[in-house]
């Protein structure tokens, strides 16, 4: 047989396979087109791909949906959770709900690296949880989870000398997703130490650039979560004319109807699937917990410096914590009063004055869907603050960043004047 | 300096290609361009055993010079004389920095020895292989440049197949015509491409995306649950497609390379029965296995005539041949069950093939035995896994695996 016969035989298939990579990966060409189905579901899945991703967010964010950046809280989707409420009542913004359990600041600060420039000039919601201000912060399993070679790149193709940027590169050389590419680690290293990329690291980034872009274009959105029935089940459940105080009765009988099977509101899914058998172990078990001294402060002001730059107003929620299980479980409402008023001093001295405390409403009934997450009452509550910040014109924020909360002393900081 | 792994990632197997480019140009003109290969041989060493790695590089020169000396030695001695103990002192000398480095991390809480490097089993496998045959008379003449090349010879360095030195000779010497040097190349490249799928793709999924998933339920769970018959079936798929998957690398680019490589694996969960499987599983230790502990261990019990039942004497060498398979995996009680596991399962086996001759009138044999046969060997075979994973350590005793 002919040698180059046989040769392209062997090697042909290899050429042609490399040859459609190329095209696919490497090529700046986009993909496809995608479609409101995809960016419906996107937006009530809380995927990890989705959130690692930007194909999504972004064409989502170009349109009338507007973050919501939480934790596990947004998976409590009751009727009155706030996808349920703007739908039904046909707000002109859409949540697109990002975040789930184990994301943190850290987590929210990467994942807004692909959509800066649709979060410029617009509105977010931001949902604070006290519990993220553990000793050390996220941890790093949780953050890997999260986290992305797509939004480090994104990143580290406009990163400055800047001291927001400075700290996230060293925050990110602290987690284990910081060694998965021995260049991209080099260019993180960089970063952290103020020097510029090589013109080298540039192209290297570029490339890859393109490449985790296409692969989130077409891997992101496959085998998503279709949670549209959920929300079409509260729906139903809903006054067809909105209306505060039906939509309270509508809240009560639903948290009443939940929460049968315990002495502390706890909806009785938790409750018998998380806390039944153990919750006698957790009496006064938090007792000594404290959300005062903690890296995730500056992680938070990462999120904030980001927000700055963006100019994006936000809407900040605080959420309680259920009473009747913070007695029980001994948990101190005065290191939780220290720790609202050290989170406000963050925020109001930066000039983010939209802040809804609702700390103070931990006791009321059904506000709370279990232990630490809102539910029927609460999210209402969150609807009222939520709906006239994001339906009316509100007047342009000016933020003045200030580096001190990058720092150990602001992290350690418990007296706040 | 760089550094990578053998076969890590496809940056590696970019440079592996353009590196066998020139031989794959020479053998297709017949010519074998034993100093370009030699060349790109020290290069890749380097590369795995240099920069960060620069302590086991040392190691591993340390270890060669030694054991290349050792069967330099062994082979003027064998030349004039053939006393038993010498012969038992130069294997005893081969094997001890292979013990060293398996006993150190049990003395030193998991602390890995010094003189260790990736690689040093097979190395010490193929020492011993070569002393035993010299010791036969079958190996006649020691060329040091020779044994360094099998000794080294890179595609196959970290985790064999391991090869015989007769045979690997016999390869590097000879001229390959242009036609069977293309159907070389042909199936050098498919094993390559079916090892991508293996290792890149099923192993991947098994074991970097179920196993963590299968394992954090069974330890939730905690002590016998579905979830740890599942982890057992997943661990079971990674660990076949990972090893085969690597295999599969070294033995396509030993054929780019013009060396046939023996294959590791045959299908292994088509295996009839356990000694099936053990032709089929890791092929090249168990058959190292066989021929240089098995059979020369029932000879020696033969001819000094210290055991008379055939069938005994074959069970004795079951039990040696899979202990000292279980002490070489590591010095765990995990391993060393995995081993005592095996024996006892291919002994049973045995038992019930001279059963099944004898009664053969009486046992029916047909599709549906055979599909239980393969059945009840595939479970049998991902329960000793099971052990082997070192999981049960973690899930009764809270130990490390």
């Amino acid at each position: 047989m002919n040698v180059f016969k046989k040769l392209f035989q062997i090697f042909g298939p290899i050429a042609l396979a490399a040859l459609i990579l190329f095209v696919f990966l490497i090529s700046p060409f986009g993909v496809k087109k995608i479609s409101q189905t995809t960016i419906q579901k996107a937006a009530l899945s809380q995927s990890p791909n989705i959130f690692k991703g930007s194909a999504v967010k972004e064409a989502a964010m170009s349109q009338n949906y507007v973050p919501f950046f939480g934790s596990s809280e947004l998976s409590r989707m009751d009727a009155l959770h706030p996808s349920v409420l703007a739908q039904k009542y046909q707000r002109n913004y859409r949540p697109f709900l990002l975040g789930s359990p184990g994301t943190q600041s850290l987590t929210h600060y990467w994942g807004m690296q692909g959509i800066s420039k649709q979060l410029t000039n617009k509105k977010a919601v931001f949902i604070i949880s006290p519990q993220w201000f553990v000793k050390k912060g996220i941890d790093p399993n949780a953050f890997s989870f999260y986290y992305s070679n797509l939004q480090t790149v994104e990143w580290l193709r406009h990163a400055r000398d800047t001291r927001m940027d400075r700290y996230a590169a060293s925050r990110l050389l602290n987690m284990p997703s910081a060694r998965s590419s021995e260049t991209l680690e080099r260019c993180i290293l960089r970063v952290a130490a103020g020097q510029k990329l090589t013109s080298n690291e540039k192209t290297y980034l570029d490339l890859k650039y393109n490449m985790l872009k296409h692969e989130d274009q077409m891997f992101s959105m496959l085998m998503l979560k279709d949670r549209r029935s959920l929300i079409e089940e509260g729906e139903k459940q809903l006054p067809d004319e909105y209306n505060v105080a039906k939509l309270s009765q509508v809240a009560e009988n639903l948290g009443h109807k939940n929460t049968t099977n315990n002495r502390f509101n706890v909806d009785n899914n938790f409750w018998n699937k998380r806390l039944k058998k153990n919750y006698q172990k957790l009496r006064n078990e938090q007792s000594n917990f404290s959300y005062l001294k903690s890296v995730e402060y500056s992680d938070f002001q990462l999120v904030l410096n980001q927000f700055a730059k963006q100019h994006t107003d936000v809407l900040f929620i605080i959420p309680p914590i259920n009473q009747k299980w913070a007695d029980y479980t001994g948990l101190s409402m005065n290191m939780i009063h220290q720790f609202n008023h050290k989170i406000k001093h963050q925020l109001n001295s930066q000039g983010f004055d939209n802040v809804v405390d609702l700390s103070d409403d931990g006791a009321s009934p059904y506000f709370m869907q279990d232990t630490i997450h809102l539910g029927w009452k609460g999210w209402l509550k969150v609807d009222q603050h939520v709906n006239p910040f994001l339906s009316q014109k509100q007047r342009t924020p000016v933020y003045k960043i200030n580096n001190y909360f990058y720092t150990k002393s602001w992290q350690q900081r418990e007296n706040i004047n | 300096m760089p550094n990578m792994q053998p076969y890590q990632n496809p940056t590696y197997f970019l440079i592996l290609g353009v590196a066998l480019l020139p031989i794959m140009i020479g053998m297709l003109f017949g010519k074998k361009l034993h100093w370009y290969q030699t060349l790109i041989s020290f290069a890749f060493l380097l590369l795995t055993f240099g920069g960060p790695k620069w302590e086991q590089g040392i190691a591993l020169i340390c270890y060669i010079v030694f054991e290349v000396c050792l069967i330099g030695i062994y082979h003027a001695y064998r030349q004039k004389k053939n006393a038993t103990w010498i012969f038992y002192l130069a294997v005893i000398l081969a094997i001890i920095p292979l013990v060293i480095v398996k006993i150190t991390p049990a003395l030193e809480h998991g602390r890995a020895s010094f003189i260790g490097f990736l690689g040093i089993s097979y190395l010490t496998f193929k020492v011993v292989q070569i002393i035993m045959e010299i010791r036969d008379g079958i190996i006649k003449e020691f060329k040091p440049w020779l044994v360094l090349q099998f000794l080294l010879f890179f595609p196959t360095i970290s985790s064999g197949p391991i090869d015989r030195y007769r045979r690997f000779v016999k390869d590097y010497n000879k001229s390959v015509v242009r036609e069977k040097y293309l159907e070389l190349l042909d199936k050098g490249v498919w094993y390559i491409f079916l090892g991508f799928l293996y290792k890149f793709i099923l192993a991947y999924y098994f074991g970097s995306r179920l196993e963590p998933v299968v394992s954090r339920l069974a330890v939730s769970h905690g002590g016998i649950s579905w979830w740890l018959v599942a982890y057992m079936y997943v661990y079971s798929m990674d660990l076949f497609f990972d090893f085969a998957g690597y295999s599969l690398f070294a033995v396509g680019v030993s054929y780019i390379m013009g060396i046939e490589t023996p294959m590791n694996f045959n299908r292994p969960f088509k295996a009839h029965n356990i000694k099936d499987f053990w032709n089929r599983w890791h092929m090249t230790l168990s058959f190292w296995f066989r021929d240089y502990i098995y059979m020369r261990l029932v000879f020696f019990i033969m001819k000094n005539k210290l055991i008379k039942s055939r069938i005994t004497i074959a069970n004795v060498g079951y039990f040696t041949l899979f202990l000292i398979m279980g002490f070489w995996h590591g010095l765990t009680w995990y391993y060393i069950v995995y081993g005592l596991f095996h024996a006892c399962a291919i002994i049973l086996c045995d038992a019930w093939l001279r059963f099944k001759k004898k009664h053969q009138a009486h046992i029916p044999s047909n599709k549906f035995t055979e599909a239980l046969a393969i059945f009840v060997t595939f479970n049998t075979v991902c329960f000793s896994f099971l052990i082997f994973s070192g999981f049960l350590n973690v899930l009764f005793f809270h130990g490390t695996n």
